[in-house]
């Protein structure tokens, strides 16, 4: 076990070098963020110094080496607009991702599993039509849209919660509503399917047969199995989540990373674009192999022990 | 049924805990709180241009003079002053003017952040304005003499915008990048903390020289999108927003909760590339300026609030001719001026326009059709900031759209936009070049105008934009606030006041 995990960290390893490459060379051929850094009416000369002084006039590959051999001491550069250290933006705004991040994930379990238990375990009835409608529903609404609608309800309407920032839990109720919403349909939807390809399966049956109560063949025996395709795709959405959450960020004024990475992106800002990204990725690798981790307890069948 | 008691304890707890945080947020009195755009990048005046980063610089930083909207000054720091020659001012500092440490401003500190201006490792992008200064002389504690390498007219308007008076000993101490986060400044709010992301907090400082602000304390937060700062107003969240775009502006009114300023204008432009056909021809760039029906334009778009400008320089601007009208909307006569030119069956040509410009996909459309009617058939370019910017500078466009602030001191952006030695991508005239250099050396205000009124007319007449409108921007106010605004657009709060 204690070796396949290595094996798995020294993978990332792979996947960053490969995401640095590839995010260092995209962002410079978008565009120079010299002229975006000065005022309209600096002169060519300015610019020019200026492109001279941050060593955008050497060649791509060397600017490239300079990045690695800086970034594997840590050293990240420091952000063009913000004039601080690009990972101590990062870091500020990482808490906020996480916190909205796992905020949505938990509103989405909390409806999400039970509901689609019920719609398979009630299938055909009133309850399953009604949640599965629901569910679609959820999946077709504009993050956009529902964030803004939350807000005029309950902000404008009736002025229970704040319309936008991170503060209290007040303030995270509509941002992980809005954001947790097409999660929710997405996993309400699985967990049906799932549960009614389980709860056909003959180990269902053999403990009904042992006369054990419908609660405990369906949460212990059903929903186990069942789990493990819902504990994938959470795992990849939370992965998606923690740096994909610009608009719900934009609406709500959420400090996080994605929004973070976008305002980067624009301004050019190359060392944070890169040290975001990259921090992004290896979050992801992790998040990943936990996921990969959290099967052997859910299915001791799965095994990554070396195979003899 | 103990399913459903279960239900119901459930549903009771979540309805308990939400009830904890109802009902937060109501703005007391002594407290402002801004909503921008943005968040600033920094805090240091000297090293951002960023219209949201400046604005909250402005309550912490004071400079010599108050730049006033007839493009005057009035004093700041500077008590006083008096021209020793065309080349040299000298500057009276108050006294007892102290930064929010209790460092002293004197004559010291303002060589300091004059000398701090230029410093490289700061990449100051104000440096090129400040660039006809030469140096600054400390004659005693509180005189300075300040000398510029020309006869400079726009001089002190500059310094007041662009020359933050900054504390020697504490930028000694702490090093330029904890400056850009702890500023401490000599102006009417200091810094109380900043959580990046969230909010900046200023309280007033009680020492402060000048008039004292009203609010004790001013909170500034960037919230990007435009719904949410309306609703932010609207809930008493916000006492000012920035960035209300003209379609939304009747839903402030319309709630009766806020007010709208009109004070700032931003001034859209619509350039040719004079160098290629067919707008190296005067009588083709006289044809569109005749095509294009900005009054409809004004009416649709903007609610007839936006001011059609004549020539180059806003009409609410030092300098532009009174006498001049705007080209009138002449489909035929531009039809008329395009045969002459050569142009019988009109021509194919390109518009570009940089996407982050509010409502200007609207404007380029209406352009279009207009142009289509004299058969001048348009294609449409939208680009992304540094895109646009990019094919600019590499003189790739034949028509785009840019705009510039609709500043009250000509030399600002005329110089910047004309001078062929700052800019030659798309239009060069030595005539009006010569004429920009006299213009900012004359310091006698009214012969400085008449230089200017020359400037607006051969440009008119050379016609080298599409001259189009100032559009004023907004600012959304709650009417428990008396704010109204500046048309720099700065959200400088030291005027704002709770109503009584």
């Amino acid at each position: 076990m204690g070796r396949y995990i290595l094996r798995r960290l020294w993978h990332t390893i792979y996947v960053v070098v490969g995401i640095s490459m590839i995010a260092f060379f995209f962002i410079h051929l978008s565009g120079d963020p010299v002229m975006l850094m000065l005022p309209a009416d600096a002169s060519t000369q300015e610019i020019e110094e200026l492109r001279q002084k941050l060593g955008f006039n050497d060649p791509l590959y060397v600017q490239y080496w300079h990045f690695a051999t800086k970034a594997v001491q840590g050293d990240f550069g420091e952000s063009l607009y913000y004039h601080v250290p690009a990972m101590e933006l990062i870091t500020e705004r990482l808490p906020a991702s996480l916190e909205l991040a796992v905020a949505a994930m938990l509103v989405a379990f909390l409806v999400a599993v039970p509901l689609g238990i019920l719609s398979a375990v009630k299938r055909g009835s009133f309850i399953d039509l009604g949640s599965m409608l629901g569910a679609l529903f959820g999946l077709s609404m504009p993050h956009f849209w529902l964030g803004i609608m939350l807000i005029l309800l309950f902000s404008v309407k009736l002025g229970w919660l704040p319309t936008s920032g991170r503060g209290g839990l007040s303030h995270l109720v509509m941002p992980a509503l809005a954001l947790g919403m097409s999660l929710m349909a997405m996993f309400a939807r699985l967990t049906r399917s799932v549960m009614l390809e389980v709860l056909n399966q003959d180990y269902v049956r053999t403990a009904r047969a042992k006369g054990l109560k419908e609660r405990i063949v369906i949460g212990k025996h059903a929903l186990k199995n069942a789990l493990i395709p819902l504990v994938t795709v959470a795992g990849m959405q939370f992965g998606f989540l923690i740096g994909g959450t610009v608009i719900i960020e934009t609406v709500f004024a959420w400090p996080g990373v994605g929004r973070l990475v976008v305002q980067a992106i624009f301004n050019r800002d190359y060392p944070l674009v890169q040290a975001t990204v990259l921090v992004l990725a290896v979050l992801f690798v992790l998040v990943n192999l936990l996921v990969d981790l959290l099967y052997v307890y859910l299915d001791p069948q799965i095994s990554y022990l070396e195979e003899k | 049924m103990s399913h459903w008691k279960k239900f119901w304890s459930v549903i009771g707890i979540i309805a308990l805990i939400l009830s904890l945080f109802v009902g937060t947020a109501t703005a007391k009195k002594d407290v402002l709180v801004v909503m921008q755009e943005a968040e600033p990048v920094g805090l240091d005046l000297m090293r951002s241009s960023i219209q949201t980063t400046m604005s909250v610089c402005y309550n912490i930083h004071d400079t010599l003079f108050a730049p006033q909207e007839d493009a005057s000054v009035k004093p700041r720091i500077a008590e006083s002053w008096e021209k020793v020659d065309d080349l040299t001012w000298k500057i009276h500092i108050r006294h007892g003017v102290t930064f929010h440490n209790g460092e002293p401003v004197n004559a010291q500190a303002v060589k300091f952040s004059f000398e701090r201006a230029f410093k490289d490792s700061l990449k100051n992008p104000h440096k090129g304005k400040l660039s006809a200064f030469k140096e600054v002389k400390v004659l005693d504690d509180y005189t300075i003499l300040i000398t510029t390498k020309e006869p400079y007219a726009p001089g002190l308007y500059i310094l007041g915008y662009y020359l933050p008076i900054v504390p020697p000993k504490y930028i000694a101490k702490v090093g330029d990048e904890e400056y850009n986060i702890h500023p401490i400044g000599c102006g009417p709010y200091k810094l109380e903390k900043w959580v990046r992301g969230e909010e900046i907090v200023l309280t007033r400082y009680e020492k402060y020289y000048g008039p004292k602000p009203a609010f004790k304390k001013i909170i500034f937060k960037g919230v990007p999108e435009e719904a949410s700062r309306i609703a932010a107003l609207l809930t008493g969240e916000a006492d000012v927003i920035s960035g209300v775009s003209i379609h939304q502006r009747k839903k402030i009114l319309a709630s009766g909760k806020a007010y709208l300023t009109n004070q700032m204008g931003v001034m859209p432009y619509l350039g040719m590339n004079t160098y290629k056909p067919p707008f190296n021809n005067v009588k083709v760039r006289r044809a569109m300026n005749y095509a294009i029906n900005r009054q409809l334009i004004n009416k649709a778009l903007f609610n007839g609030k936006a001011i059609l400008c004549p020539g180059p320089i806003s009409p609410r601007t030092f300098g532009h001719d009174p006498t001049l009208k705007p080209y009138p909307y002449d489909p035929a006569r531009a039809k008329k001026l395009l045969s002459e030119a050569g142009y019988h069956n009109g021509f194919e040509t390109r518009l570009a326009y940089p996407t982050y410009m509010s409502q200007i996909q609207e404007q380029a459309e209406a352009i279009a059709a207009d142009l289509a009617k004299v058969g001048v058939k348009v294609k449409l370019e939208p680009y992304e900031r540094a895109v646009m910017w990019q094919r600019y500078k590499a003189r790739k466009h034949a028509m785009y759209i840019y705009w510039w602030d609709d500043a009250p001191e000509p030399d600002r952006y005329v110089y910047s936009l004309f001078n062929s030695k700052v800019r030659d991508y798309y239009y060069k005239n030595p005539e009006v070049d010569k004429l920009l250099d006299l213009g900012r050396t004359i310091m006698d205000r009214k012969k400085r105008a008449e230089v200017y009124h020359k400037i607006d007319r051969m440009l008119y007449n050379d016609a080298p934009w599409v001259f189009l409108y100032v559009i004023p921007e907004v600012f959304g106010v709650s009417n428990k606030v008396e704010y109204h605004g500046r048309r720099d657009g700065f959200l400088d709060m030291r005027t704002a006041k709770p109503k009584p």
